[in-house]
């Protein structure tokens, strides 16, 4: 609860903060807070006498998720910034909008009734939804905007009246007293089944999952790229582990039910992905459907109801993440306009640390070891392989998929230049992002074997 | 350990030796890794399951142990792995490549890979080693390959990619157990071995490994990738993948495909045998036709191989000593054919046959080096590849007559693809062009081969006495495990 009070008062004083119009005033004041928020959950599980309140319970599951929703949210703050200080009258904006939407993630790992995950998702989503056109000349970036904010505020609806139906099948909004009422009825209510239904097609919606995916290339592709990478990470994270922990403490009796539902539903995720994302030109727009297919292998966590199940979707997306993260500032490095891979052309040659990140994160993401993002998927995949064999050979088979977009890059950034294309210069590295870069790399190439012990 | 580290130094370092000692420094580095691998040879002493390297005994409930041994089997591998880089920078000594920081690098990077491979006793980190592996070779195929290879560069990845994955999922299954059995409690190769896979379970698993290893052999339905690789990726990269990068393979069927599942040997051994079969026969006769040299050489490879996996799926003691004498004998004449072809192109810039003709007159060191490697490479009695063709062959005869006749033919069908390169290059009248005899390296590596093979082929005793224990214990660890599933 501390943690959530500190977030947001630093969320407020970087409003505040930008009066000053010094926007490095903005960032420490931002930092702080998030370390000392930081300091404060990880205190939750080990300190007395910590504030408490009914409707958010910091278990070890919200600690977990949360510090790693910190950390995304401190590497995005670090990497923005150049981009952010720009426009000095707005870095308080920014800085304090996507605070806000940390405080929304936080409510979403510790939300122990209905009323407080409504909260939690309404307060993650709209900020996002402001950030998402924070370009505000640029026509793609107020459209993905609008498009967000139609097809979330649907969504919103929705989920409330899946909520209302399950309240209306059990009696109650605590997910552990509709736990108890499923179980204490001898074949569960219908209306659970219609309440629970809606409430997991919003989540599937949230996370960007088949067929609910249709907004996410658009808005990924429209949004400023500091965004798609807030969105892919942190909003990604919230979703998932809000989903995990609602249909494993409320419904987690009715996962016979919606199981082969979401096994299926993650198939087709990762084939609509996988074979979307081949023919991309533009790199954010392959970055969301590449997204798309990684929602697909993390969905396999879901489908398999595990004690250890919590700790393998935080191990893939702790990986996805810092794969995204180093990407996005990759991306923003570049300074394509366009936005096009092809602008990943020669980079290993041009700045040889820039591009050596880039192809560390890209073949993590496709799962090359000992990279982390081979131990995440290993993670996920060992788990159901003992179940679903087949769903795990489908998974397998899309990586193997999914080797052919990243591979695409992979090769045009550290390809010699062919002769006579134009010569690009040098790329400005600031410290910031160049920190962030070895943050990310560090954590790649060495984080795999953090996750398995 | 040292065994793994001196090469990881030498890659690493070689990214910043300055560039005119690049090529003196290369030498040294695969001299130093083969001294030090002969050394383990020669120390050698056969122990129970294998000599441990590296076990650092750490507690993990994931189940990945690091642990590092090698028996006779690996061991021979090693000391080829090391032998055949050396060989492989000796013959680029010359080349413009010697003075390129990254293809020295690369080179030597590979070579960790494949010593990992080769040393790993945890299933793990043998995926891990093998993944890595392909990068380095990957790289030096995308760096320094002819043009017009990107559709190929993919290609290559995807598949072997693909196949590994499947490897992964048997190795998944493994240690997480399914229906019916119980996983493995860690990943070490004793513990993987114990698993009592159910009938089912036992297919999928060696189905998955099987995938792995048939696509890097490449087996004949799955060789897709293989010859455009060969023929654009430059010389030592082709050197890279059909010396070693295969071997990789066949010895991942000894040491993993067979004693994870034994269960399932018996479903597998027939199509297996087939397959190689069809793939001797039927690549052969693609390496007639070709118009190109270093084509006839990459379809000859795949032809060769298919015998190896035959061999190794049998299962007698006989075949599998004649496996890895192949093995051994297939990477030397691999290297001395490919340095062949890339001799030619590098002076005539040109491998097509129309192009090429009469060399012998002109070159007349090449043409007997060359010759020499052609008859190695028909296993003339008296070279290595007698022997280990002839193993092969006998075992294959003694488990199924007719396909051990018809995979026989691979004896003739060799001497047709390899004499009409020969013929078809040195031989005839000489085309308009000046070409230069061998260098003292290109000489140095031919003799190495030559000396080798023949002295193989003359003593096998130097390998079967490695690998004696080593194969007899592992054929009696699989057999003892088959007869407790019957």
């Amino acid at each position: 609860m501390t943690a959530l009070i500190i977030l947001f008062i630093t969320a407020l004083l970087s409003l505040f903060i930008a009066f000053t119009k010094k926007p490095w005033m903005v960032l420490t004041v931002a930092s702080a807070g998030l370390i000392a928020s930081a300091t404060a959950l990880i205190c939750e599980s080990k300190c007395a006498n910590m504030l408490q309140f009914e409707g958010l319970e910091f278990t070890s599951f919200a600690i977990f998720y949360g510090v790693i929703a910190m950390i995304f949210a401190f590497l995005i703050l670090l990497t923005a910034y150049s981009s952010f200080k720009e426009t000095p009258e707005h870095t308080g904006d920014y800085i304090g909008l996507l605070l806000f939407s940390l405080c929304g993630a936080l409510i979403m790992f510790a939300f122990t009734d209905m009323f407080m995950f409504f909260l939690g998702l309404e307060i993650l989503s709209i900020p996002v939804y402001v950030m998402a056109g924070s370009r505000k000349s640029d026509l793609r970036s107020s459209e993905a905007s609008l498009k967000y904010f139609l097809t979330g505020a649907f969504s919103t609806g929705v989920v409330l009246f899946g909520i209302a139906w399950v309240y209306g099948g059990t009696g109650s909004f605590k997910l552990a007293e509709i736990n108890t009422a499923i179980m204490a009825q001898e074949t569960a209510s219908p209306l659970v089944y219609v309440g629970m239904l809606m409430i997991m097609a919003s989540f599937l919606f949230k996370i960007g999952a088949t067929p609910f995916h249709f907004w996410s290339p658009d808005v990924y592709d429209g949004s400023p790229v500091v965004v798609t990478g807030f969105m892919a990470t942190i909003v990604k994270l919230a979703g998932f582990g809000a989903f995990l922990k609602m249909f494993s403490m409320a419904f987690g009796s009715l996962h016979d039910f919606w199981a082969p539902a979401l096994g299926f539903i993650a198939v087709i995720t990762m084939f609509v992905g996988n074979l979307s994302a081949i023919k991309q030109i533009r790199f954010k727009r392959l970055l969301a459907y590449s997204s798309i297919a990684h929602v697909g292998y993390a969905l396999l966590t879901l489908v398999i109801q595990s004690p250890d199940s919590p700790f393998n979707l935080m191990a893939y997306l702790f990986a996805y993440g810092f794969s995204i993260i180093a990407l996005v500032t990759v991306s923003l490095i570049l300074n394509d306009e366009e936005d096009q891979i092809s602008s990943f052309k020669g980079l290993a040659r041009r700045n040889p640390y820039v591009g050596f990140v880039a192809v560390v994160a890209l073949l993590s993401m496709a799962g090359i070891p000992p990279l982390m993002g081979f131990f995440g998927k290993y993670l996920v995949f060992a788990e159901a392989i003992g179940e679903q064999p087949w769903l795990v050979a489908i998974a397998l088979l899309n990586s193997g998929i999914g080797v052919y977009y990243y591979l695409r890059i992979v090769i045009l950034t550290v390809q010699k230049p062919e002769e006579g294309s134009p010569v690009v210069s040098k790329h400005k590295v600031p410290a910031l992002q160049w920190f962030v870069l070895a943050v990310c790399a560090a954590a790649i190439l060495f984080g795999g074997n953090m996750l398995i012990f | 350990m040292e065994l793994l580290i001196i090469p990881l130094l030498f890659a690493l370092i070689a990214l910043f030796v300055p560039k005119q000692f690049l090529r003196y420094y290369a030498l040294i580095g695969g001299l130093v890794s083969t001294a030090v691998a002969v050394g383990h040879v020669v120390t050698y002493v056969p122990a129970d399951l294998y000599v441990s390297v590296f076990d650092p005994n750490w507690a993990s409930t994931f189940g990945l142990t690091y642990k590092m041994g090698y028996d006779g089997i690996s061991l021979i591998m090693i000391v080829l792995t090391n032998l055949v880089t050396f060989l492989i920078l000796l013959s680029n000594f010359n080349g413009t490549l010697a003075s390129n920081r990254m293809f020295t690098s690369m080179v030597f990077f590979m070579q960790v890979g494949l010593l990992g491979v080769f040393l790993s006793m945890d299933g793990l980190l043998f995926y891990v080693f093998w993944e890595i592996s392909l990068i380095p070779v990957f790289l030096i195929f995308l760096w320094f390959g002819a043009p017009g290879r990107k559709a190929d560069l993919i290609k290559f990845f995807i598949y072997t990619f693909v196949g590994s994955l499947a490897m992964l999922f048997a190795l998944m299954m493994l240690k997480v157990g399914g229906s019916g059995f119980e996983g493995a409690a860690s990943f070490s190769w004793e513990d993987l071995m114990k698993v009592q896979l159910g009938t089912t379970s036992a297919l999928w698993v060696m189905g998955g490994f099987f995938l792995a290893f048939a696509v890097k052999i490449p087996l004949f339905p799955f060789h897709g990738w293989q010859p455009e690789t060969y023929v654009k990726s430059p010389m030592a990269g082709t050197m890279l993948l059909s010396a070693l990068m295969l071997k990789m393979a066949l010895y991942g069927m000894m040491r993993w495909m067979l004693p994870m599942a034994p269960e399932a040997i018996e479903s597998y051994t027939m199509p297996v045998v087939v397959l190689g079969t069809i793939g001797v026969i039927y690549a052969a006769i693609l390496a007639i036709r070709q118009k190109n040299i270093k084509r006839t050489f990459a379809f000859a490879s795949i032809s060769h191989v298919g015998l190896i996996a035959a061999g190794i799926v049998v299962m007698s003691y006989d075949a599998m000593t004649g496996a890895v004498i192949q093995m051994v004998n297939h990477s030397l004449v691999a290297v001395g054919l490919f340095l062949a072809a890339e001799v030619i192109d590098r002076r005539l810039g040109t491998n097509e046959y129309e192009n090429l003709g009469g060399i012998a007159k002109q070159a007349p060191r090449f043409a007997f080096w060359f010759g020499a490697i052609v008859f190695a490479g028909i296993s003339i009695p008296l070279t290595s590849g007698f022997i280990g063709e002839f193993l092969l062959i006998r075992g294959v005869y003694f488990y199924d007559m007719t396909w051990g006749i018809l995979i026989g033919t691979t004896l003739i069908l060799a001497c047709v693809y390899t004499f009409r390169a020969y013929q078809l290059s040195m031989n005839g009248p000489s085309k308009n062009f000046n070409f230069p005899d061998l260098t003292w390296n290109e000489t140095a590596v031919f003799f190495v081969l030559m000396v080798l093979i023949v002295f193989i082929g003359v003593y096998p005793q130097m390998i079967v006495e490695v690998i004696e224990p080593s194969l007899k214990t592992l054929l009696d660890n699989i057999h003892s495990s088959q007869n407790i599933a019957h």
